[in-house]
């Protein structure tokens, strides 16, 4: 394996990190919107 | 290729970003180049998504120029191989990646998100969350650049910025 397979992977595992950081923080944002739609005081249920 | 799926068929064609018709031209070219007669193009892209569901087994010749593309296609240079485990890894992340919202999308998040007090998270943690997606966003278009760079295509993805 050569010194560009090993950036090559590097980077892969850099990207996964960063991918997986991003869809943790946008779950919360979204979640924080979710309890919009959740159940309002007047709801009856 | 007895251990080949259709599955691994697919996968395959995914891990490169190519469509069906892409396949099919690819095919077409493989057999180009070692003089092999195969079906026409239109033939193909009806053939690949059945052979890709397993409703019918390609051929020997098919099967022979799947392996010749794919051992072209999955190598990253000469003497190293990246292996259909790693391609199908790095099709993943490429999936993942387009799946994400752009910056202006977070942005929308975080304006939505600081429209009413929030019980879980003060503003400045909205804020900063928001800030960090966006500037992991840019991290992660850098990165598909560089991979692309790496690769030599110019299909790791477009990249959110």
């Amino acid at each position: 394996m050569n010194a560009r397979d090993d950036r090559i992977r590097q980077v892969v595992a850099e990207l996964d990190v960063h991918i997986a950081e991003v869809e943790a923080r946008v779950a919360v944002l979204k979640s924080l919107l979710a309890e919009d739609e959740g159940p309002g005081e007047g709801d009856p249920s | 290729m007895t251990d080949v799926t259709s599955e691994t068929l697919r996968r395959w064609r995914e891990s490169q970003g190519w469509d069906v018709p892409r396949m099919a031209r690819e095919l077409r070219k493989a057999a180009r180049d070692t003089g092999e007669d195969v079906a026409a193009h239109h033939g193909l892209v009806k053939m690949i998504p059945q052979w890709e569901r397993g409703a019918r087994a390609p051929r020997e010749r098919y099967r022979l120029l799947y392996l010749k593309i794919f051992d072209d296609a999955l190598s990253f240079s000469r003497g190293a191989t990246i292996g259909v485990d790693f391609a199908v890894r790095l099709a993943e992340l490429r999936s993942r990646a387009d799946g994400l919202p752009v910056p202006g999308e977070v942005r929308a998040l975080e304006t939505a998100a600081l429209a009413r007090p929030r019980r879980t998270r003060t503003p400045a943690e909205i804020r900063a969350l928001a800030a960090e997606a966006v500037a992991q966003l840019h991290e992660i278009a850098g990165k598909l650049t560089e991979l692309s760079a790496l690769l030599g295509d110019d299909q790791v993805g477009e990249g959110k910025s």
